[in-house]
Parts: structure tokens; sequence; C-alpha cells
């Protein structure tokens, strides 16, 4: 754009003149300048110099004119050009639409001779604009606002000045506020008639347009230029956008019509005007906020002329025209959007045309500008590259510019003057390839590309910004700057090789690597090669060698790619030179230059070389042998011979060497192998998408993690490549090749491991050797000290620093603790105790410091082990308590090490057991009155509803207690004694407790589910509704066999277990109901049946009794009776019975009533069961023995 | 006249891309299907401003270069066909029917059971019953 004239990339802008009194000058144009619009001044110093005459030269203006006129007549010459060149200039910097004469008052008002002056003048400046429209200001000058001019004086100088009145301006300078307005008057006069101006102007030719008054349709166009120009004067865009496309349609119409000119020049004349036309109509466009119109223009503009190619020896002219189109559009089309006078317009295009986004870029036309320029370049260098044959040589004839637009002629010398003389094609063909000849196009293609690539990338469109700078790295490439080239092409790269675009690849990296080749580096050099060769490209179908868009590359085939691998090769090798030329100082890979390339995970280098390692176990014990396979893949299309591979580990002292055979021996011979392992096989070769597999045993003497880490491959004498291994299970696909429809087969023999083979294997720790055993079982008894006896015995190492650790942990989860039942013993917080660590009894500790235990808490202990010699052994006791029954593991571990500096890795031993916790005994108990003797308890009878079901006593009874002990464990028990004790916070006996026999004589044995029965005797003595009856506290120890270790379990006072007796009521009977009868009775023997009744109230009571009639009996007395008791006495009823059947028998039933207390009696069965005999039986003497024992 | 046909993955790589010209111009055929993903990706997210309705698989013309004029389509599956064609007045019913063929061809490809999805389509009969679709393209658009 840049190389457009002013006067054409700027809208036009009104022109008027001022003469006279200079010194006003400057304020004038300043204040006219910033109108709105504004007026740009031509300042003319005075009237008398013929500045006028210069500035407004008539002849040139009544020259165009007799050019313009004439035309109507034949006679005319024809037209010489469409376009002048300088008209638009003239028009903005020289004709002026108005013209303002500026009078001193004092002058018109002066004596004659100032007059005459000013008369003259006048005269001077009518005949100078006569034959124009300029229009004539005449302004006088007052310097303050009183000096008046005669009226007579004023009107004669406007009519000598030929002026309307309100063109008669008087300008007063008095004040500022006097100056502002007689310039805005000023202002205002000047643009009315510039408007009127460019008006007339515009219709006196548009009349010619209508009436078709012109000869030729070069006239025509310039005809609609010029009113088009003089329509934008006025700011009428619409007009002037209609005048310029009817002057661009008629350009096209001329095409092929005219024959003024030679056919090569005519086309460029034509094209010439077509783009000034073309971009005012663009800028119109764009300036009006019509994006897609603007578009629209441009696609239609570029339609019309891209086929007018013209002749073959200077299309380069087409395409450094179509290129300029293009940037000029682009440029526009950038101010138009970062001056916000368009936005991308919401829907592109219409439903029939639909634009794209993209002819919404910028970008996407500095593309094409470049596009063209370098087929412009292309044609070009073609052209000149003939030329050179026929000599081209500045003959230093100066061709220079026509007055027509896209016309040159040339400067010829005559006599003194200089005349113009229009060229013959031929000349001008010349003309132009020198001219083309002094550009450097790269430059300029380089930039138009950048910038396009830019925005591209700024508006994130990847491709096509990478598009663009593959572009620009040709271009780069062909100037020789190769950092810059390289530079793009390798951000390039990295896209082509995600997307997987083979031969977009192909190419980028073909230029890489000729870059690298250039700038002798080696190592970008090989590993450009590398890539190539093993990219997948797979056509084999022969291609023409020498196409033109073929890049250093070459076509990406097959062949190419064992051509680069062999050539790289040699290179590695040393056998050839980087550059193919026989350059001396051209590097050689040797041994002053050794090359190693790194292959990592994410390496493009990964297609040449792939090392995926995987061992065979996932653990394994350390100095045992375990088998590792090694697997590399390259998918170079040659086979690739390796001579030696390193395989690499964390542990260095793992790491070894494989050989090929042939290898081998020259190193064997040479005596230069190395120290450490060296494995040889039969060879080493590569061949394309196959593995080759070498396994091998791997052995670790140090525990911990082995990691494969690298394999390195040495290729000829100088030259590694270092392989980042790859565990098969987590293998990335292979890029680029992952697409393609190839065999793909796995690293390993056994396809298992190639899905859950790793690089890297555990080795555990050495086996202890230490026995750790734990010498009890449970379960364990709640309450008792268990002993869990440890026992450490040394079966070949030495114990150094030797450290026993102890954790109780609960079985079930959870800790050992409950938060719920906060006891008020801290002891009992927990469940389960370890109580402390104990040596045996008899083997003496030799006191060797305090720290020997050195931690117990409840639920942990951490006990030092003393040195032992291999074969040793050592024990502690362990003593645990359980206060609930609960399940418990118990984990030992002793960790020590085998040597005596600290620095060797521990070996651990771990034991653990589970202990449950066991409670020993239940104890129950159950309270009875006793035998044939019932107290009437109201409370038994009728339960009162709220009191909670405590057990009634009566009072000064007696009633026996029965206290049940029952083993629960699985080992004998052994009972030492049984007694019932008071509470602890009770102060006083409220009753009185007695063994119903005597204490435990001896201690009892309760084997596993035995129950053992204690009685006791139980009298109320307080009337009391809550009674104590206290605790039964029971001692008990494990039964130990005599000949058991007597250590083991503690003997002492054994283990304490108490039971809470519940609580009773006591309650005062009124009625005692006893039944008396004898011990068993004979058939027909009769015997005595007492019914005792005891009233023990202070009152009289009625009692009814009835006797129920037996079979088995006979009986005499009353069945029923109702009897009164005095207070306090007792009656018994007497019933003699004769047994008449054997056996258990049931007595007649005694039902007794008490009337008062409402109660009924009946003795429960066993009370009123009877054993008959039928003879009498001979038990007297064992009856006697019992009694008098 | 269609110069190059191509189908390209999910992945925007290149699955099959044949070129029907007699000029050694493949790459730069390359480039412009590869271009004209960017196209595609645009339209995609920004289904509004093409003026495409939404669920249409035809992109419809993606990118006018100097001589040649790009079609794009989109299967469910995300695998954009792509057509490039030297016509400079093409009619989008015809462009349309192409694609519909096209698509169908493709289905049948990759139906085969030897052909592992997203791998690069090598079938033969793909390639022949494409270069049908392209030849029978040129008659109808031709006449």
């Amino acid at each position: 754009m840049e190389e457009y004239p002013e006067e054409l990339r700027t809208p036009p802008v009104s022109l008027v003149a001022v003469v006279g009194c200079p010194e006003l000058h400057a304020p004038i144009s300043t204040h006219l300048h910033s109108e709105h619009p504004p007026i740009n001044t031509l300042a003319l110093p005075d009237l008398s110099s013929n500045t006028i005459a210069s500035l407004l030269p008539p002849s040139s203006s009544s020259s165009s004119r007799s050019v313009d006129d004439s035309s109507s007549s034949s006679a005319s010459p024809p037209v010489g050009g469409i376009l002048k060149r300088d008209w638009l200039l003239k028009h903005r910097t020289r004709v002026p639409s108005v013209l303002a004469a500026l009078f001193p008052s004092d002058r018109i008002s002066g004596d004659p001779a100032q007059w005459l002056q000013v008369s003259t003048d006048l005269e001077y400046l009518k005949a100078a604009l006569r034959g124009r429209n300029i229009k004539l200001v005449v302004v006088v000058v007052h310097s303050d606002s009183t000096d008046g001019i005669n009226e007579d004086r004023m009107v004669a100088f406007r009519k000598r000045a030929e002026v309307e009145s309100k063109h008669l301006i008087s300008f007063v300078l008095s004040d500022a506020s006097e100056l502002k307005q007689s310039l805005e008057r000023l202002g205002s006069t000047f643009a009315e008639l510039a408007n009127a101006y460019y008006r007339d102007e515009g219709r006196r030719i548009k009349a010619r347009i209508e009436k078709k008054s012109f000869s030729s349709i070069e006239l025509y166009i310039r005809y609609c230029f010029k009113v088009a120009v003089y329509a934008e004067f006025r700011r009428d865009w619409v007009e002037a956008l209609r005048y310029y496309e009817d002057g661009y349609h008629g350009l096209r119409e001329m095409i092929g019509m005219s024959t003024r000119l030679p056919a090569v020049q005519r086309l460029v004349e034509i094209k010439s005007v077509a783009e000034q036309i073309s971009f005012k109509i663009s800028t119109l466009l764009l300036h009006g906020g019509k994006v897609t119109e603007a578009v629209t223009w441009f696609r239609r503009h570029n339609a019309c002329y891209k086929k007018l190619v013209g002749i073959p020896e200077v299309d380069f002219l087409h395409w450094d025209w179509m290129s300029r189109q293009y940037l000029v559009f682009a440029e526009l089309l950038e101010t138009s959007f970062m001056a916000g006078q368009s936005t991308l317009p919401a829907v592109l295009g219409t439903a029939e045309k639909p634009l794209s986004e993209w002819e919404f870029l910028p970008a996407f036309y500095y593309q094409f500008a470049a596009q063209y320029l370098k087929e412009k370049r292309f044609s070009l260098e073609r052209e000149l590259s003939m030329m050179e044959a026929v000599c081209l040589d500045d003959n230093s004839e100066s061709v220079v510019s026509y007055v027509f637009v896209g016309q040159y002629a040339r400067l010829v010398e005559q006599g003194d003057e200089f005349a113009l003389q229009l060229l013959t094609d031929e000349e001008y063909i010349h003309h132009a390839l020198l001219e083309g000849k002094r550009f450097q196009d790269s430059f300029e293609i380089i930039a138009l590309l950048k910038k396009s690539y830019e925005s591209y990338t700024n508006l994130k469109i990847p491709r096509m910004a990478s598009y663009c700078a593959f572009q620009m790295a040709k271009e780069y490439f062909a100037v020789g700057d190769l950092s810059n080239a390289k530079k793009l092409l390798d951000s390039i790269a990295k896209l082509y090789r995600q997307e997987g675009w083979v031969n977009l690849l192909w190419e980028t990296l073909g230029y890489l690597r000729e870059c690298s080749r250039k700038q002798e580096i080696l190592e970008d050099f090989v590993e450009y090669s590398l890539e190539m060769a093993a990219l997948p490209v797979s056509s084999g179908g022969v291609t023409k060698s020498t196409c033109r868009e073929c890049g250093p590359a070459g076509p990406a085939t097959m062949s190419r790619r064992e051509v680069i691998q062999k050539e790289v090769f040699e290179f590695v090798n040393g056998k050839s030179d980087l550059a193919p030329t026989e350059d001396a100082n051209s590097p050689r890979i040797s041994k002053d230059l050794p090359l190693c390339i790194e292959i990592d995970l994410v390496s493009p280098l990964r297609v040449a070389l792939l090392a995926s390692v995987a061992f065979h176990e996932q653990i394994v014990k350390p100095d045992l042998p375990t088998l590792l396979t090694v697997s590399l893949l390259s998918q170079l299309p040659q086979t690739v011979e390796i001579d030696e591979l390193e395989v690499q580990f964390n542990q260095s002292q793992c790491n070894f060497i494989i050989y090929s055979a042939q290898r081998h021996q020259s190193a064997v011979a040479s005596n230069s192998l190395p120290k450490s392992r060296v494995e040889v096989t039969r060879a080493l070769a590569l061949s394309a998408n196959r593995w080759l597999r070498l396994s091998y045993d791997v052995k670790s003497g140090q525990s911990g993690k082995l990691e494969c880490i690298s394999v390195i491959a040495r290729i000829g004498p100088h030259f590694t490549i270092c392989c980042r291994t790859e565990s098969p299970a987590s293998m990335d696909e292979l890029p680029l090749w992952k697409f393609e429809d190839r065999v793909e087969t796995f690293p390993t023999k056994d396809p298992a491991l190639t899905f859950s083979g790793q690089k890297t294997i555990q080795v555990e720790e050495p086996d202890a050797m230490v026995e750790l055993s734990l010498g009890a079982s449970g379960p364990a008894l709640v309450g008792e000290s268990f002993i869990l006896p440890v026992k450490v015995t040394s079966i070949g190492h030495a114990i150094f620093c030797g450290e026993l650790k102890i954790n109780l942990v609960d079985a079930r989860g959870g800790g050992l603790v409950s938060p719920r039942e906060i006891e008020p013993f801290s002891m009992d917080n927990h469940h389960v105790e370890l109580l402390g660590i104990a040596r045996p009894e008899g083997e003496d500790e030799p006191q060797r410091g305090a720290d020997n235990i050195r931690k117990i808490q409840q639920s942990f202990g951490l006990v030092s082990v003393p040195f032992m010699n291999s074969g040793d052994s050592w024990s502690c006791n362990l003593e645990i308590k359980w206060h609930r029954p609960k399940l418990v593991v118990v984990y030992i571990s002793l960790g020590y090490s085998p040597h005596c500096n600290e620095s060797t890795a521990k070996v651990h031993v771990h034991r653990s057991l589970q202990i449950e916790g066991k409670s020993a005994i239940t104890i129950s108990h159950h309270v009875m009155l006793p035998y044939r003797r019932d107290p009437l308890l109201l409370s038994r009878i009728r339960p009162v509803p709220d009191s909670d079901q405590l057990i009634s006593l009566p009072l000064n009874e007696k009633s026996i207690l029965i206290v049940t002990a029952k083993n629960c464990t699985e080992v004998p028990l052994q009972l030492l004694s049984i007694s019932v004790e008071k509470d602890d916070d009770e102060c006083e006996r409220s009753c009185c407790v007695q063994h119903e026999s005597e204490g435990l004589i001896f201690s009892p044995l309760l084997v596993p589910g035995e129950e053992f029965k204690k009685f006791f005797s139980i009298i109320p003595e307080v009337n009391s509704s809550k009674l104590r009856m206290g605790m039964v506290c029971l001692r008990w120890r494990r039964y130990l066999e005599p000949k058991e270790h007597s250590g083991t379990f503690s003997k002492g006072v054994g283990v304490l277990t108490k039971h809470k007796l519940p609580n009773a009521t006591v309650e005062l009977s009124p009625l005692i109901v006893k039944l008396e009868c004898p011990p068993y009775a004979c058939i027909g023997d009769p015997f005595a049946f007492f019914i005792t009744i005891q009233n023990q109230t202070q009152l009289l009571q009625e009692i009814k009794y009835s006797l129920a009639d037996s079979q088995s009996f006979v009986l005499s007395g009353s069945h029923n009776d109702i009897i009164f008791l005095l207070p306090k006495s007792e009656h018994a009823i007497c019933h003699k019975l004769v047994p008449l059947v054997s056996g258990l028998q049931q007595l007649p039933r005694v039902t007794v009533t008490s009337v008062r207390c409402a109660a009924g009696f009946q003795p429960s069965v066993p009370a009123s069961s009877i054993f008959v005999y039928p003879t009498k039986p001979n038990i007297e003497m064992s009856w006697s023995a019992t009694e008098e024992a | 006249m269609i110069v190059c046909v191509a189908v390209v993955g999910q992945q925007n790589n290149p699955l099959y891309i044949q070129s029907f010209t007699e000029a050694e111009d493949d790459l730069k055929l390359h480039h412009i299907v590869h271009c004209s993903l960017d196209v595609v990706d645009e339209r995609v997210n920004n289904p509004k401003r093409s003026g495409s309705t939404l669920n249409e698989t035809f992109l419809g013309l993606l990118y006018p270069t100097e001589n040649y004029k790009v079609y794009g389509y989109l299967t469910n599956t995300k695998v954009k066909f792509i057509l490039v064609t030297t016509d400079l007045d093409v009619r989008d019913a015809d462009v349309r029917n192409f694609f519909r063929r096209f698509h169908s061809a493709y289905v049948d490809a990759v139906s085969n059971p030897f052909h592992v999805p997203g791998k690069k389509i090598t079938s033969r009969t793909f390639a022949e019953r494409v270069s049908n679709i392209v030849k029978s393209f040129r008659l109808s658009s031709s006449g």
C-alpha cells in the first residue's frame, strides 16, 4: 500500500487558496485544517508576484481541458492513456476550489493610488480565474472594528471583484472573539463554495458521460474516475463508489478491444488502472464497514484479472501484480480491523455464495501475496536465465513513468531538451526484467509469510500457521539463513509428528537434515537422518526424482529411505564425510569426534531404536539369578548391525555387555575387553519391524529395587546410541507407525510377559538365619497374667543390634481401648495389656544396662536382644493380661543385622500369634426357700407392676442361695476359694449369710464344662426393700500338672473372679405354711400328715383349707374347714393317711386360703410327693449311720 | 475435477489420502488437506457462524485456495472426509452425493474384520471404489 501515491491512499480533502496578507495565512490554514471536514489551504504570499500563475498553471489546466474538449471533435489526436498520473495530485495540491483574496481595509479605503492597486489586483485575479470554475472570495481585513469603510467604496469594491455580497467577507482582527468569528465565517463560506465547486466540476463531467460524448472507452473510464474523485471531495461516498465501479467495468471491457499500445504495455496499463480503482473501491467499502461486500468485491476483482497472465515472457509482471493486490487488500483489511471500523460479520457471505471464515483474515491474503510473489520470482528467474544467454545488459537507457498511469517511456535527449518516447514491447520487457532483477523477493516473501504466520498463530490456527512457517523456512533455506529455517522447521515437525502426516514430516525433516548438514551439526544430522529413514513411508512407486515440489529430502519412497540410512551409517562409521563434496574440512566421525545419541521415552527417534526390557519375575531373592529379556526394535529399512550392546542398571555391578560373536573375537584379540560381565551372542542384527530378543540372567546381591536404565548400542568405533529402556507393560505405541497397517509382534516371546513385564525388579532382603518361636498358644484367660515365651534361636547368623518389637493388635480391627466404656481405673482402659517382658526364671540376665528393655506401653513393647553367636539362643517371656475377653494378634518382629557394621541392611523376622482371651468361669446363682416351709410372700402373688423384679426374701426366715461356677475354658481349673463377701461400700450387714457346708476343704478341680455348686443360707435381718446380698468371690487358677513347668504360669493366690449378687426385697410374711410328713411310707402303713399354719401377724386370721381326695391314699379327717388363728399362734391340722399304691405318689392336695390376705396356697408338686414302698424297706442301718455321722 | 480425496482420523491423522493428478503436487495437496483441518475444527467449534445447521455431516466449502476448492464432511465418529477439486463451480448437491457414497465406501472398508480401527486404510477394494466414485463425480459435474 505504501507504494501508492499519497493522494491515492488518503481520502480527498478540499483545497482552497489564500492570497494576500501573508501574516494571516498561518492562523487561517490552521483553522481550516481543524474544520470538520478539514480543508487544505494553499497559501500564496502576494498577488503581485507570478506565484498564482505558477501555481495555477493555465497551460496544464487548459491543455487537459483541450484534450477533454477536443475529444468530441474527430480531428483530435487519439487518447494517450486512461488516467493521467498527476491529475489527482494536481487537484489535491494545486488546483484550489476556492480562491480567497485578502485585502487590508486601509488599502480599500485609502488614497486613489491604493485603490487603483486593489483594482489592478482584482483584475489580475479575475483574469487568472477566467475560464475556470474556481470560486472567488474577497476578504476585507479590518485591523480593528472601528475602521469603517464607507458604503460606496465597499459596493464599488464588490462590483469590481464581481462577487456576490455574501462572498465578500470582512475579517476583523481586533480581538480574539472577533477573530474567531471571522475565521468561522471564512470556514463555512469556504466549505460551501468548495462543495459547490466540486459538485459543478463533477456535474460537468457527468454530463459528458450521460451524453456519451466521448470518443473512446479510455475517456469514459477517465470521466468516471474524475466524477468519483469529485464525489469523494464532497464526501458523497455512494456516488463515488458507483462511478468507480462504472469505471472499473469500463476497464474490463477495454481488455481485448484497445489497440492503442503494444499488447504487453496495454495490459500493464489496464491492470495499473484497475488496481487503483479497485483499491479505491475496497477502501470505500471498508471505511463504510461493509466487510462482506469488500471481500466479495475483492473476490470478483481477483476472478476478473487472475487469468489475464499475458504473454509468458512477462508473466512475472502479472504475478507481481496479483501479489500486490493481495498484499494491499490484506493491509486494508488489517487497518480496518485495527481501527475498529469493521468487525467480523455474524453470518459470512450469502447462502448461495458463502464466504469461508478464512477470507476475513488478513493472514489469508498475506499468504496469497507471498504465494504469488513466489510465482513471480519463479517466472522472473526463468526469464532471466533465458535472457542471460541473450546478454541482458543495462544499456543505461533511462526509462521513466509516462504521464499516464501504467505507462512508461524512454527519456531521450534531443539537443538540450529531453523528450519522452514510448517504448516498444521488447524494450519494455527488457526494462521490466532489469527492474525485476533489482529486487530481492525472498525477504519480501518471508515478511509476508511472517505476518500471516503470526496472525494464524495468534488466532490459534495451528495448521495454517505451520504451512506458512514451512514456506517461510523454505525461503530462509533458500537465502541461506539456516538457523531461522531450522527453528521454524523444528516447530512444525512437532505438529506433523503428532498428527502423523508422514509425507509432510518427511519433507520437513529433509530440510532440517540439509540445514544441519550445512551447519555441520553432526548430532542433528544423524538424528534427522535416522528419523527420516525410519518414517513409515511405504509407497514403493517410482516417482520422478526431480520434481519441483520435492525439497532436499527427495521423494518419499522406500528406496530413498534406504539411501538415507546407508548414507548416515556410512557417516557414523566414519567412512564418509558430512558433506558430499570433497571438502577436506568437513567433519567426520572419528576418535576425536565421537558421537552419542540419546533416545528417551518421548524422542521421535524411538522409531529408529526402541529398547524394551522385562524381568521375568517381579521379586527375586538376593544373589539368585533372574531372567531378563532385552528386546530391540527398529523400523529402519535395512538391517542394522550392532557391535556391542551395553545394558545398564541402577546397580552398576549388574551391568553387562553383549558382543556379537565376530566383534568379540576381535575384542579378545586386541585384549580390550572391559572388566564388567561380558556375554556373547551370535549376531546383533536388527531387521526392520522385527524384535531382537536377548535373554540373560541377572544377579543382584543388594536388596531393594533393581532397574534397567538404559541400553547402549555401539555401532562402529565411535558412534553410540543410548536408549532409555521401557517396560513392555507400560510402553507407548510407536508414533507414526501406530497408524500403519503392519504386523505387530510382542517384544517378548511370552505374550503374558509383554502385558505385565517391568523393567524393574524387587530384590528381597536376605533370608533370616534366625528362628523366632512363640512358645504358647491360646486361649488366655481373662484376669490371669498370660505368659508368652519367645525364643530367638540363631541358626546361622550372628545377631548384632537385635531388636524385638511387640505389638498387640485387636484382631477384629478397632483399638484395644473402648472409648465408650470409660473405666475408673486407667489400667482398665486397655482391655488387653502388655504387662512386662521378663527373662525366664533361672536364666540370669547379664545386667548390661537399663536400656535392655527399652520401652513398654500397653500395647507395644521394644526389647533389645543381646549379641548372639551363631547357634546361640535367647528367650524371654511376655506377660500379657486380658481385662476383657478379646481376640488379639501379637505381632513380634525381630530386626537384626547379621554383620557387626551397622550400615548393612537389617534382616527382619516376623511372627504373629492370634490369642483369644476368654472368661474362665461363669458364676450364676439361684435363691430358694426351705423344703416344705412356705412363708406367704404377698409380693409374689400380687406383683406390683412398677416394682423391679427383685427377689423377695422372707424376713428372719432362712432362704437358700445356690452359687454355680462353671468352667467355660478348655483347660482344667482349680478352685481355690469361694465365698460371699459383703459389698465394699456396705458398712453393716443386713443379712446373715452362712456357708451351708464347710468351706472348701480341698481345691476342687473343674474340668472343662463342669459346674461347681455351693450352698449358702441367707437370713435377712432387716426389713428392707433393697437388701444387698453381697458379692460372690471366687479364686481360681489354672490347674497345672505337676510335671508342667512351674514358671510358665504364676501360681500365687490365683485369679479372683467376682460376681455381684442382685439386691432383694425383704418382707415379713404374714403366714407360714409347713407340710410335715415322713420321708417315705409303706403300703398299708398309716402315717401322719401335718399341715401347720403359723400366724405371724397381730391379727386374727381366718383360714380356709380343703383337702382333695387321692386314689393312692385313704385319709381320715375333715376335707374342708375354716379355722381362726389367733395372732402369733400356730395351728396344726393332722390327717392320717394310709397309702394304697406304691411308688412316688402325690399326697392329697391341700389348699390353704387366707381370707384376710386373699391369698391361696397350694404346695408345689415335689413338695407334696412321697415315695411309698411296698414293704418296709431295710434301710434302717444306713439311715442311722448317716445320722450318727 | 477432483484432484484429491482424503480420510482423516480422529487424531487428525491421515488414514487415506489419494490424489488424482498427473502433476507432482502431492505434497501441496497434503498441505491443503492438512490446513483444511483447521477449518473443520473451526466449523465444529463454531457451528453457528458458518451458518451450517447442527448435526449436519456435510461441512460445505471449507476454504478456497487460488486454484482449488476444499470441501469437508464429518462423520459421527469424528472421521473427516476432505475433497479437493479444481472445479470452480460445483453444485453442493453433487458434493453431498459424493460424500455420501464415499462415506458408505469407508464404512464398508472399516467393517472388514481384518481392519484395525484407527489404522490407515490399505484396502485395494476401497481404493478402487473411491476412484470409481471420483470418476463418476467427474462425469456428473461435467455433464
